[in-house]
């Protein structure tokens, strides 16, 4: 496909500018005439009965407008259908420490701050819940009444034979794994402008992934019409997934506004979106994996207890995906899940990129390491004699269609040295490799419909500037430059000539949101079609005027032209003349649903996992370990993904290397610490994000296996490559030094006590 | 606390803002001076995204009170540039991937325009250093190094020039 | 998170600094950099009603060597500064090292010296924000009266984390101190209290204007190991800074060893000295002088770290300066 003039190119993202001038507007950015800033209470402890709410002293201080409890918004929601469990303010009681109680809005942020302190609140401590073990066991105190031993949702799952598999294999291992818990942080704190329109509407800025699921939610708890609420996306400064659910400020800057009939801004403090988390559970990973004398697995058994904190949130899609994805990436003929998602009193979480596969790949790719040391063979080669015979479809119901895995592995080991190093690193010094994929956008909606998961809608008109109506949700990803070059490409011209209209309910048509990585699939094949659409009414028009056929007509170069070179040669401005000729403004629509087949099995759980397309990566850490302080570098890493096609290389390598950063994060250093369900870090001092002194250049490297259903082949590159970093990490340090590390983050202290037991384990059996 | 009437020099033009003496730079100019590009990303310190050059410096301005840098020149990303042109470090980090979301991006950029005013040709690890305050969640740095890298070479394009006029 | 209203004085001599700090006793706090100062007044640790801003004030800058009074950093230099004076790198090489790890550079940028050798003590349990603190009912250094470090003393634990100190140590270093009496110098031995709540000998009049070294203490081998999570933006988890003399016969003839970030005072290893004075270098020597900084270094759960682990990397880096330093080609 080499005729194409943008698609496959580098390309600057279309906001880039906005943004390297520091012109470009974030919701706090925003401000609004007689705007009041909106401040929240939260829960000083971690379960606790509300028994009263004394708002007077704070009502009565001077510039405060509105305080704003509980009984204010007592309507329940959350992003399932199935955990409607959240309400913007605590009604009956208060669930983790951070948990909202209360809100005001005062003309300005110090009076806000103020009203905080005289807010009185009566609370009865109740027991709490903090270690999902032990919070499965319990028999009272539940933190929601309505799920018993605080268990949000189990799942088992058997495909195939496991025990007949287990019973096939040469060597067979069970191990333990525990992965800490981690967050997005991405740098903009979660920020809403609520303003309230004077003829009793209102409009919602917020920094959001999902301004179409916030527009439902705002219309049901301050139950309005969604008619008269208009979300809008400004810039959006890093989501990862935690701005792709409804966030409590949001909806209490909803619910200020409209009690006080004023525009309302609540920004967070970066110590309160630790507390709206919805991050990466702490998980307990039990991992048994059999493989025959020659490597090929015969079966695996996993069972998977997340630690959810105190809402459902995205909680049984995200144990869901970390069953329903140990499959489709290598060829296991029996699978058994038993996953739980268990209830704590700790700040709820949610989806974190790479969404549930995360922690279950670490698992899964340190035990394929330990089965390989077993059978003698290279863990590189271990994990090609398991590859899929794609395309096919998984015991459990996921089709894959594109599978440019073998590709990815090939790549790695030629350009890591794999052959040279691996096994022949000076001690200290190892390589590790694993692999890892993620879904191209979720085959099922979260709330089941039969409509289209995204609309594209494109206007032409007498400036014969293109504009796209898209409601996916730039954040900082390349959402609306991915568009901007499907339509330029479509219709031939300069991508300066399109404009793009984004993430604004009140002009945009629905999309679902950027959240497992489903924009470039979706809303690419919408905007495609779309497009498509719209160069056919230029076409039919120009062949109409000049006697020909559409079919003979090609869009190029800023022009309408005959394919042979004959009759037709028309700039694009005179092709739009003549089209608007017949019919006045041109506009196209475009959308995408899944097809039916790739929407997975019928079983209980089965509509989670399924994808259109499924991406892949392959990838090596090389570090170094100082045996003496146990402390662990990354030298370099290299990391092949296979997104389909690189619609745009520039952008899809960012995503590479973004991801990678992250897993090395959550690899050594990122970590949630708590003390009796009090986080011990909620700054960006003490939760420590890898400063480019951890962080060595990323090697990243294209693979394009060209899957048949997405837009010019392509599939998803936000996500997929995460998940092979942390495993890949700890399989090179078991290289280095010989001890394998099965606990997330790899600590100094870790390391160097694995060092220690080795050691003494060494001296036990030479005596 | 009563506000007292300050006078800031930013990008070259004298400012003046009541404000009480306790308000941050970073504050003042994002809210009494309309300079929204210098971003709060966290509450102490740690992520670089108020970056700011004062005095040519580059430093934080969520730690300076705004009443104690009235005899400074500050410099914020609206500043760097003349309004409709760009930086050649502003060209190379919107051509190489440097920005991504955009929110780390100023401070990232104003970090690397000082780097380059005292070292015009850094190795890698000198520029890994010079950022070593300003956190990226987006890009994994790669994008970042590579746009400081070509905005090197711009600049050194640009000193060419006039002695191959010569 | 805003700030509680206070008011900026800026003095223009140092007599003035001194007579509004007198003045306004102590509701008034000094500030500088800002860098230690402002994050925790945004955590609402500190109410000043006067913060006395020091920036303008000449005699407190730059940074000068002459042979017979040695070393003088104002205490305004910035921690940026010092560590890239030249003079600072080649002849003070424990001193510039330490103020090379403090922070990432653009910390280094605002935080001066002065503000470095008067750190506020640190803990985790105390350098969290308002509504965090009281969610716990604060702790014995503010609005408390447990210590959840070691909960039943009446002791406070928080820890010093400042980097330059220890080097400074190793250096003989004096502070010149501004009051109402006019300047005094005092030992920098002297200056730490080692409790976390009072943590230095400075009067609420007083300020401190600049940091000297004897000429004497110029060309010592030296270095700084730090413990961090990252190579940026942390404070120490722990830290070791070393300065020696070793003459051309290989016979160590003055040693000194100092600690971070593992008790409320930065500290000499005093046995260590006595230790290696006047010895060839041997494994075990330097074994011994590691074991009686474990024995000086006494870390608590102030940090994020272990202490088990903490102590370990004092011993590790007390020996792995030693050697490194003892083997360096003589100045």
């Amino acid at each position: 496909m080499s005729d194409t003039s943008l698609i496959g190119k580098p390309m600057p993202m279309t906001d880039s500018r906005a943004k390297v001038t520091g012109l470009g507007k974030y919701t706090d950015d925003l401000v609004a005439p007689g705007m009041l800033w909106g401040r929240i209470l939260h829960s000083p402890h971690a379960h606790a009965r509300i028994r009263a709410i004394d708002t007077a002293a704070a009502e009565s201080l001077p510039g405060v407008k509105a305080v704003a409890t509980g009984r204010d918004a007592p309507v329940p929601y959350g992003i399932l259908p199935i955990g409607h469990d959240e309400r913007v303010f605590a009604l009956d009681k208060a669930r983790y420490i951070g948990d909202n109680v209360a809100a005001v809005a005062a003309t300005s942020p110090e009076t806000a701050e103020e009203a905080l302190r005289l807010l009185r609140v009566e609370y009865e401590l109740l027991p709490a819940w903090f270690d999902p073990l032990e919070s499965m066991k319990a028999e009272r105190d539940w933190i929601h009444e309505e799920k018993p031993h605080n268990i949000e949702k189990e799942y088992h799952h058997e495909f195939g034979d496991v025990e007949a598999g287990f019973a096939q294999a040469d060597f067979v291992l069970e191990v333990s794994y525990r992965c800490g818990e981690v967050t997005h942080a991405a740098m903009e704190p979660h920020s809403t402008l609520a303003v309230w329109e004077p003829d009793e509407r209102m409009t919602v800025f917020s920094s959001t992934q999902v301004p179409f699921y916030l527009h439902r939610t705002v219309a049901a708890v301050c139950e309005m019409p969604m008619s008269r609420i208009r979300v809008i996306k400004p810039l959006v400064g890093g989501g990862f997934g935690g701005k792709s659910e409804v966030i409590p400020l949001e909806v209490a800057a909803a619910v200020l506004a409209k009690k006080t009939r004023r525009p309302v801004k609540i920004t967070y403090t970066r110590e309160e979106v630790f507390y709206a988390h919805r991050g990466r559970p702490i998980t307990l990973v039990d991992l048994k994996a059999g493989i025959t004398g020659d490597g090929r697995l015969t079966a695996v058994r996993a069972r998977i207890v997340q630690d959810g904190g105190a809402y459902c949130g995205y909680g049984p899609v995200t144990v869901l995906y970390s069953g329903q994805l140990l499959n489709a990436i290598y060829d296991i003929p029996n699978v058994s899940f038993d996953g739980y998602r268990v209830l704590t009193n700790k700040p709820a979480c949610g989806a974190m990129r790479g969404h549930g596969t995360v922690n279950a790949r670490f698992a899964f790719e340190s035990i394929l390491d330990q089965l390989a040391a077993r059978a003698g063979i290279d863990p590189l080669e271990l994990r090609r004699r398991n590859l899929l015979p794609a395309p096919c479809v998984t015991p459990n119901g996921l089709r894959v269609t594109s599978y440019g895995l073998p590709e990815c592995l090939d790549k790695v080991a030629e350009r890591s040295g794999w052959r040279q190093k691996r096994g022949k690193l000076p001690y200290g010094r190892g390589i590790g490799v694993a692999c890892s994929h993620y879904v191209s956008g979720a085959a099922n909606p979260i709330i089941r419909s039969n409509m289209p998961h995204t609309t594209v809608h494109m206007k032409i008109d007498r400036d014969a500037a293109v504009t796209v109506y898209t409601g996916a949700s730039e954040i900082g990803q390349g959402s609306d430059t991915m568009q901007v070059q499907i339509t330029a490409e479509v219709l031939g011209v300069r991508p300066e000539r399109i404009g793009l209209v984004a993430a604004d309910t009140a002009l945009t048509p629905v999309d679902l949101g950027s959240y497992s990585s489903r924009v470039t699939f979706m809303a690419g094949n919408a905007c495609l079609e779309a497009a498509r659409n719209l160069r056919e009414q230029i076409f039919a028009a120009v062949a109409r005027k000049f006697g020909c056929e559409p079919g003979d007509l090609d869009a190029r170069d800023d022009r309408v032209v005959s394919k042979n070179g004959a009759k037709v040669s028309l700039s694009f401005d005179e092709a739009v003349a003549t089209a608007l000729e017949f019919q006045g403004a041109l506009v196209a629509k475009g959308t995408y649903a899944p097809p039916e087949e790739a929407r997975g099995g019928k079983f209980k759980g089965g509509g989670v996992g399924p994808s259109p397309a499924y991406s892949y990566c392959a990838q090596t850490a090389e570090v170094t370990v100082d045996p003496e302080t146990g402390r662990v570098r990354v030298d370099r890493i290299v990391a092949a993904h296979d997104c389909g096609r690189a619609l745009n290389p520039l952008t899809v390598e960012g995503q590479i290397e973004g991801s990678v950063y992250m897993g090395m994060g959550q690899a050594l250093q990122e970590d949630m610490t708590w003390r009796d369900g009090r986080l011990m870090n909620p700054s960006f001092l003490e939760y420590r994000l890898p400063t480019t002194l951890e962080t060595p250049p990323i090697e990243s490297i294209i693979v394009e296996s060209i899957d048949p259903e997405g837009p010019f082949g392509a599939k998803e590159a936000g996500e997929g490559s995460l998940a092979a970093t942390i495993p890949a990490i700890a399989n090179a340090i078991e290289d280095a030094v010989g001890i394998r590390i099965t606990d997330v983050p790899i600590t100094p202290e870790k390391v160097l006590a694995a060092l220690r037991a080795k050691e003494q384990a060494e001296k036990g059996a030479k005596r | 606390m009563g506000k007292e009437l300050i006078r800031l020099l930013v990008n070259g033009e004298s400012r003046e803002a009541a404000v009480p003496p306790s308000k941050l730079l970073l504050d003042v100019l994002r809210e009494d001076l309309g300079l929204t590009g210098s971003k709060r990303g966290c509450d102490d310190s740690s992520c670089g995204c108020c970056t700011v050059l004062i005095d040519g410096v580059p430093m934080l301005a969520c730690v300076a009170l705004a009443v104690s840098y009235q005899d400074a020149e500050i410099t914020t990303i609206e500043g760097l540039a003349a309004a409709g042109e760009f930086d050649p470090v502003q060209e190379a980090f919107a051509a190489s991937g440097g920005a991504q979301c955009g929110f780390c991006t100023p401070g990232f950029i104003l970090a690397t325009r000082a780097l380059l005013d005292s070292n015009p040709d850094p190795s890698l690890d000198e520029i890994r250093d010079a950022l070593a305050s300003n956190i990226c969640r987006c890009t994994g740095y790669t994008q970042i190094y590579q746009a400081v890298i070509a905005a090197v070479e711009k600049l050194r394009e640009r000193r060419r020039l006039p002695t191959a006029a010569d | 998170m805003t700030l509680a209203p206070f008011q900026v004085v800026r003095p223009a001599s140092v007599d003035d600094a001194v007579r509004v700090l007198a003045d306004n006793g102590p509701e008034a706090m000094i500030i500088a950099g800002g860098t230690d100062l402002v994050p925790n007044l945004q955590m609402r640790l500190f109410a000043p009603r006067v913060l006395v801003d020091i920036k303008r004030l000449k005699p407190l800058a730059g940074i000068e060597w002459d042979a017979r009074n040695g070393l003088r950093i104002g205490a305004l230099a910035t921690l940026a500064e010092t560590a890239q004076t030249p003079l600072v790198r080649t002849r003070f090489p424990a001193l510039a090292a330490a103020v090379q790890s403090i922070a990432g550079p653009l910390q280094r940028n605002m935080g001066t010296i002065g503000g470095n050798v008067c750190l506020e003590t640190r803990c985790l349990w105390y350098n969290q924000s308002e509504f965090w603190r009281q969610s716990l009912g604060g702790c014995l250094k503010k609005d408390g009266d447990v210590c959840h470090v070691a909960p039943g003393g009446r002791f406070c634990w928080a820890v010093w984390s400042g980097d330059s100190a220890p080097a400074l140590l190793t250096l003989d270093a004096e502070l010149e101190i501004a009051g109402p009496a006019g300047i005094r110098r005092v030992p920098l031995a002297e200056f730490y209290k080692d409790d976390g709540m009072d943590r230095i000998a400075l009067g609420r009049d007083e300020l401190v204007v600049a940091v000297r070294l004897p000429a004497r203490a110029a060309d010592r081998r030296g270095s700084y190991h730090k413990l961090r999570v990252r190579d940026s933006i942390d404070y120490p988890l722990a830290g070791v800074a070393v300065s020696m003399e070793v003459d051309a016969s290989g016979v160590c003839r003055r040693a000194r060893v100092a600690l971070a970030a593992v008790n409320p005072a930065p500290r000499l290893v005093r046995e260590a000295s006595e230790r290696l004075e006047g010895r060839r270098y041997s494994r075990e020597l330097v074994e011994e002088a590691a074991h009686d900084a474990i024995r000086t270094g006494k870390p608590l759960t102030t940090s994020g770290s272990t202490p088990v682990y903490r102590r370990e990397m004092v011993r590790l880096f007390t020996r792995r300066a030693l050697e490194q330093l003892w083997q360096e080609r003589g100045r």
